[in-house]
């Protein structure tokens, strides 16, 4: 399957089982309460994903290759962003910083 | 559907929505940038933002298309991130039990991460249910517009740039901006530990599964420590 046929197929059943995940306890099963432990799952998804996410696009340099010192630029401009995420609380200087560290960095590593 | 939509609750949705912008704005800029980075169309960039409309799923998506990862594995990921959706229709239901089918189908459309955040208070202030529903409908609609005309942004900046720039970086920047603030709750940090070294460990996963068994193995910490939290308690 081509690469752009993939990526319809996802849409169409990611947008579906997005929407049903949605109607779930409004629509489709509103006499229900959420069980308790899958609940308490639910609530870590958000941190436990996006740190899935985050991790390896920042820790490696290429595929496969662990960088986990000053010389990963990568690693020191997620650092220097995430402090100012922490600060400042805005997303849109989280990512000027961030770029602008990311750029600096490689720059004086090369 | 028109018997429960009051046009000044509506707007009052709309205007209520529009501090959000700030975040949003970025984030659907980077969804798109992202998706271009990856080698997708624009017009399916587009679609991805319209249909999916779900910020953490169109990355990944984006994410493990470019790095090969095979359809189920794709499917599997985005539907982890999506299963937060079932949260906030549990946490929503209640208040609109009593609403026409119609209704519910449309309001669960735009049911959104932000939509969530600043409505939910207003329906447990407030048993006008009329004025709660176009609330929310004003609100969500403007969420959904926005999120295509900053997508739209995002892939026309995405174009022009060159990759040496690693405009990707901006993915992880932005989520970076989202879980920094989650992480001054203790559990939540422990979550963040397991999923992060988690990621690191499994990486030489076949199928780029990694990103998905490192973020099931974060979920499944912080359900343990609350689990023996409760018990101690």
């Amino acid at each position: 399957m081509s690469k752009e046929a993939t990526i319809w197929l996802v849409i169409c059943v990611v947008g579906a089982i997005n929407y049903i995940a949605r109607l779930s306890f409004i629509a489709l099963f509103a006499r229900r309460d959420m069980p308790p432990l899958l609940d308490r799952a639910l609530k870590h998804v958000p941190a436990a994903m996006l740190t899935a996410i985050v991790v390896p696009a920042v820790v490696f340099t290429s595929p496969g290759v662990l960088q986990l010192g000053p010389g990963n630029a990568k690693l020191v401009a997620a650092a220097v962003a995430l402090a100012v995420a922490a600060w400042s609380r805005s997303t849109t200087l989280t990512i000027i910083i961030g770029m602008t560290v990311l750029w600096l960095a490689q720059y004086a590593v090369r | 559907m028109r018997s429960h939509f009051s046009r000044p609750a509506f707007f009052e949705g709309v205007r209520d929505m529009t501090p959000a912008l700030i975040g949003i704005v970025p984030f659907g800029m980077v969804c798109g940038i992202g998706a271009i980075a990856a080698g997708i169309s624009p017009l399916a960039t587009l679609a991805m933002s319209a249909i999916m409309f779900s910020g953490a799923a169109q990355i990944i998506a984006a994410q493990l298309l470019a790095a090969g990862a095979p359809l189920p594995v794709i499917l599997l990921s985005c539907l982890v991130v999506g299963l937060r959706f079932l949260v906030y229709s549990a946490a929503m239901a209640p208040y609109l039990r009593r609403l026409s089918h119609t209704w519910r189908n449309a309001l669960s459309f735009v049911l959104t991460d932000q939509a969530f955040a600043s409505t939910i208070h207003r329906f447990r202030e407030s048993d006008d249910l009329r004025a709660n529903a176009s609330y929310f409908l004003g609100g969500g609609a403007l969420l959904w517009v926005i999120w295509q005309v900053a997508t739209l942004a995002g892939i026309l900046v995405g174009q022009v740039i060159p990759a040496s720039w690693q405009l990707e970086f901006v993915v992880p920047l932005c989520f970076l901006a989202v879980l920094a603030p989650l992480l001054r709750d203790r559990v939540t940090f422990l979550v963040v530990i397991a999923a992060g070294a988690a990621a690191i460990v499994l990486d030489q996963m076949p199928m780029r599964l990694s990103m998905i068994c490192a973020g099931l193995i974060g979920i499944a910490t912080g359900a343990l420590v609350d689990t023996i939290r409760r018990q101690r308690e």
